[in-house]
């Protein structure tokens, strides 16, 4: 009997402890949960017909060293975009890559964003990593763009390359009338690194801040950056619905000691200015549903009709002069100060839109075009767009340059190009 | 005798005019409470919900794309194109009159106007993004049948898409049947069609597809299609500019 009660109590203490040993290690299997890493992107097949314009100086500088001076040139590229997004709960990732093939060599990327984000909530985010920030209401211009990308704006719609920034926003909405929506975004931007190819002086760490109001029915920004060796730079923006189918929308930026460059004889020369630099402009919509954009862009650096003279002179020095080293200084020059597409101080853009013009289904037309004010020369797109397919794109797209001797679209170095685009997403 | 028929006239118009007012009044209060009835029966308050769009061409071919949808109030909307892959990313969010658009290359939002197509076909921005009939019209009851009500709706403001339109709602279950848009010159624009009832639960019984056609597009038929609609609740923050680039997060 007591033989018996022992084995019980035996039985009854491995049971128990077993019990609780299994349930203190027990646990449930979690559904798997449904990956949410994603691809997407889109493969850009360009064949371009360039006519070359050889009395421009620019064209002498960019092709000084092909001994054979073509009137017309081909061009075929293959622009591949992979952009991948991964999210789990708060955190983030994000990638957007881009490839270009013009010929057989090999690819490496060019990383446009890489980045990760953590939403501590609906109101508090942050980033760090490259990221595209596009500032400004402008469509073709951004004159508040403090930390965009350079815009082309012969194509607003390019995908372009982000910043290293480390960011921050604040974001916070009212069921009011007329406040409804603040936010606060600010960002600390890194200099790129020039010491070694791994630092680069805490000095120039840049920051950048913008604060956003949506105040009855119109999106109001103001915006700041500062950086040690950059100019000071203050601007506003503003956009509106006047009517059902019209917007308004303007950009005006006050700068600090910006640097101007001009070119003098055979040097290029700086100098710092302080002034503004502004935008207004407007999107229509009439009832055959054509869509127009126009804008007028004032740029305070830019160069006005005497400067960019001098410029062309000295780009036809550099050349005249037959030396290798300064059209290399000017062909630096060109691609490092001289960059910008539009160099000079006054434009009007001005574009129409059309989809499924005379019924034609999946297409739509567009006409641009970007006048300068100052010198009266301009340049005219039209644009075809078919899109038979899903996930297909065909576009058209020649562009003609117009304008007199010494003029900056009368020396573009071609003439007039038609582009061809095959665009296929996935 | 000429002056016996003045002084009738007068009586009449003075106890008649205030009569057929206070009439009046009452059937717009009536025309309004229903209307507010068809927002909620089409609408919860906040939800979410995946949306099919068909544009059907003349010639029999179809384009489709998916949004994945929110809804917060009788006037926050945002909106995340989830197919195809050409427009995926994109995403448009509506607060009150106020309309924007997110492009992923762009990488801001920028305004756009109701009146607007960013899918081609005959819904325009209005329709894909619809706010309460309530918050964008006023109502008249035009005329009643024993099955249903025709209301007369005019717009409140003049950035509504419609100026005026005609709506069939059904009598027993004050679920809208059919609306006819009309431009202010009086044109007939598009006829919406409210058609297949489904209980999605939540207690969410509304019709699954909206067919719409337009004489001024003959030929041409968009189909909306409703799915996964849910009740759920969101903080305003949901529908900013800052947020549209995440919509993705909320799916």
């Amino acid at each position: 009997m007591r033989l018996f009660s022992h084995i019980v109590l035996a039985v009854l203490c491995i049971f128990y402890f077993t019990r609780s040993f299994s349930q203190e290690y027990d646990f449930d299997i979690p559904e798997e949960e449904e990956a949410k890493i994603e691809f997407n992107g889109n493969l850009d097949a360009k064949w371009g017909l360039l006519r070359a314009q050889r009395s421009s100086p620019f064209y002498a500088v960019q092709f000084y060293d092909v001994p054979e001076k073509d009137d017309y040139l081909s061009q075929y590229r293959l622009d591949f975009y992979l952009n991948g997004v991964y999210r789990h709960k708060q955190v983030g990732f994000f990638i957007k890559t881009f490839y270009q093939y013009a010929k057989e060599e090999p690819l490496s990327p060019s990383f446009f964003e890489l980045y990760g984000s953590l939403n501590v909530s609906p109101r508090l985010s942050m980033s760090i990593g490259k990221q595209r920030f596009n500032w400004g209401k402008g469509y073709a211009f951004n004159p508040v763009g403090y930390v965009n990308a350079e815009k082309d704006p012969e194509n607003p719609d390019l995908a372009l390359a982000g910043k290293p920034s480390v960011y921050l926003n604040y974001n916070r909405s009212y069921d009011s009338r007329i406040l409804q929506n603040w936010s606060l975004g600010a960002m600390l931007l890194p200099p790129e690194a020039d010491r070694n190819d791994r630092f680069a002086s805490a000095e120039h760490i840049g920051a950048a801040v913008k604060l956003y109001f949506l105040i009855k029915n119109i999106d109001l920004d103001f915006m700041a950056t500062f950086r040690k060796d950059a100019p000071r730079r203050l601007g506003l923006d503003f956009s509106t619905n006047l009517r059902e189918n019209l917007e308004i929308h303007g950009e005006f930026s006050y700068a600090q000691d910006e640097k101007k460059y001009v070119a003098a004889d055979d040097l290029i020369t700086s100098c710092k200015m302080d002034g503004g630099s502004y935008l207004i402009g407007l999107r229509y919509l009439n009832r055959l549903n054509t869509t127009l954009i126009a804008e007028y862009y004032h740029n305070n650096s830019g160069l006005s009709e005497n400067e960019f003279r001098a410029y062309l002179q000295y780009l036809r020095n550099s050349v005249e002069s037959n030396r290798a080293e300064m059209v290399d200084a000017a062909k630096g020059n060109m691609s490092i100060i001289f960059r910008s597409k539009t160099l000079m101080r006054d434009y009007l853009y001005v574009k129409l839109m059309q989809p499924e013009p005379f019924a034609w289904l999946y297409s739509s037309v567009s006409l641009f075009t970007i006048y300068n004010l100052s010198d009266h020369s301009y340049l005219i797109s039209p644009q075809l767009s078919y899109r038979p397919y899903t996930n297909f794109e065909f576009l058209l797209w020649p562009f003609f340059f117009f304008g007199g001797n010494d003029t900056e679209y009368g020396n573009k170095p071609f003439k007039s190009k038609i582009e061809i685009w095959i665009r296929f997403y996935f | 005798m000429h002056k016996n028929r003045y002084v009738y006239f007068l009586t009449f118009l003075l106890f008649w005019t205030p009569g057929w007012g206070q009439e009046r009044v009452a059937t717009d209060i009536r025309a309004n409470e229903i209307l507010k009835k068809v927002d909620e029966n089409l609408m919860p308050l906040s939800f979410e919900s995946y949306r099919k769009l068909i544009n059907e061409e003349p010639d029999g071919s179809k384009k489709e794309f998916i949004f994945f949808t929110v809804k917060k109030g009788k006037d926050k909307m945002a909106m995340l194109y989830v197919s195809p892959a050409s427009e995926k990313g994109r995403a448009t969010l509506r607060l009150g009159d106020n309309m924007w658009l997110y492009i992923p290359n762009v990488g801001k939002p920028i305004r756009i106007t109701s009146l607007q197509s960013v899918v081609g076909g005959v819904f325009n921005n209005a329709d894909i993004m619809r706010l309460d009939y309530s918050v964008e019209y006023d109502a008249a009851i035009l005329q009643q049948t024993p099955s249903e009500y025709i209301l007369d709706l005019k717009a409140k403001t003049r950035t509504v898409a419609y100026d005026k339109l005609k709506m069939w709602v059904d009598r027993k279950s004050t679920m809208v049947t059919k609306v006819e848009c009309y431009a202010a010159s009086g044109t007939l624009i598009k006829i919406l069609e409210f058609k297949n009832i489904k209980n999605f639960g939540d207690g969410i019984l509304r019709p699954a597809v909206i067919e719409t056609t337009s004489p001024l597009y003959r030929g041409y038929r968009s189909m909306m299609i409703y799915s996964n609609m849910k009740l759920r609740k969101f903080p305003d923050e949901v529908f900013t500019l800052e947020y549209l680039s995440r919509l993705g997060e909320l799916r």
